[in-house]
C-alpha cells in the first residue's frame, strides 16, 4: 500500500505569530485558516504557535458567532 | 470598582436602519447609557450579507461601539440586547485600549455631511469578481521537440 505524502509543514517561528495575529474582525485572514467545509485548520498546517493557535481558534469562534463565517461550508 | 474599556459589536436588522439610522444607533447607545455606561465611540463598521441566515435574515448592519463601563451591569446590557429583536448579534469584548483610528472614523461619521447608505434588499445577489480570461491557445508558444538539439546540452 502506498505511503500517502503529507503536506510540508510551514516554517514555525515567532515572527510569523507577530505579523499574523488573529483578529475575528479579520474575516480574510481566518478564512485561510478554514478547510473547504469551514474546520479549523490544525496547527501543522496553520503554522502558528500554541498559544496563538489557542487566539485563533477564539477568534474564529467570535466571528462565527457574529455571522462574519460560517460553522459548515 | 475600577473603569474598564469594552468593546462591542451588534448587528442590527436592515430594516431598522432603513427606517432611520439615527434612530438604529439609538438602540445601541440608549442601552448602554441606561446601564451606566459612557460611550466613547460609536459608529457604523460596515453591512455585508451574513454567513448564515438569522431569524430569517440574510444581510445585517453592524455597529461598533467602544464604551467604559464603572457600574457591575454588565449581564444587564447582554440581556436587553438579547431580548430586542432588532439586535441580531451581540459580542461585548474586554480591550485595553481603544485604536487610534477609532476616533478619526467616529469623528467622519459624526460629520454633518456624512450620509448612511441605505441597505440593500435582502436578496440582493453580490457581483463575484471577474474571472480573468486565459491565456488563448493560439498565442502559446510551444517549441517543436523535433527541432530540439538533445545532444548539445549533454
Amino acid at each position: 500500500m502506498a505511503q500517502q505524502r503529507r503536506a510540508p509543514a510551514p516554517p514555525i517561528s515567532g515572527k510569523y505569530c507577530e505579523d499574523h495575529m488573529p483578529d475575528y474582525k479579520d474575516v480574510e485572514h481566518l478564512k485561510k485558516f478554514l478547510s473547504a467545509h469551514g474546520q479549523i485548520l490544525s496547527r501543522k498546517r496553520s503554522g502558528y504557535c500554541t498559544q496563538c493557535q489557542k487566539a485563533l481558534k477564539l477568534a474564529i469562534k467570535r466571528a462565527r458567532h457574529m455571522a462574519l463565517l460560517p460553522f459548515v461550508g | 470598582m475600577k473603569t474598564k474599556i469594552y468593546e462591542s459589536m451588534v448587528l442590527l436588522d436592515n430594516a431598522l436602519v432603513r427606517e432611520d439610522w439615527k434612530k438604529a444607533k439609538a438602540t445601541v447607545t440608549d442601552t448602554l447609557t441606561k446601564y451606566g455606561a459612557s460611550i466613547v465611540t460609536c459608529r457604523r463598521y460596515d453591512e455585508k450579507k451574513l454567513a448564515y441566515q438569522i431569524k430569517g435574515k440574510n444581510r445585517g448592519t453592524f455597529v461598533m461601539c467602544y464604551f467604559t463601563l464603572e457600574k457591575d451591569t454588565m449581564a444587564e446590557i447582554r440581556r436587553e440586547w438579547e431580548l430586542n429583536e432588532k439586535v441580531l448579534r451581540s459580542l461585548i469584548l474586554r480591550v485595553e485600549e481603544v485604536p487610534a483610528t477609532e476616533h478619526e472614523l467616529a469623528a467622519a461619521e459624526n460629520n454633518a455631511d456624512f450620509v448612511v447608505p441605505a441597505p440593500p434588499p435582502d436578496d440582493m445577489v453580490e457581483e463575484e469578481e471577474p474571472i480573468i480570461d486565459p491565456v488563448p491557445l493560439d498565442e502559446i508558444m510551444v517549441p517543436d521537440l523535433n527541432d530540439v538539439d538533445l545532444d548539445s546540452k549533454a
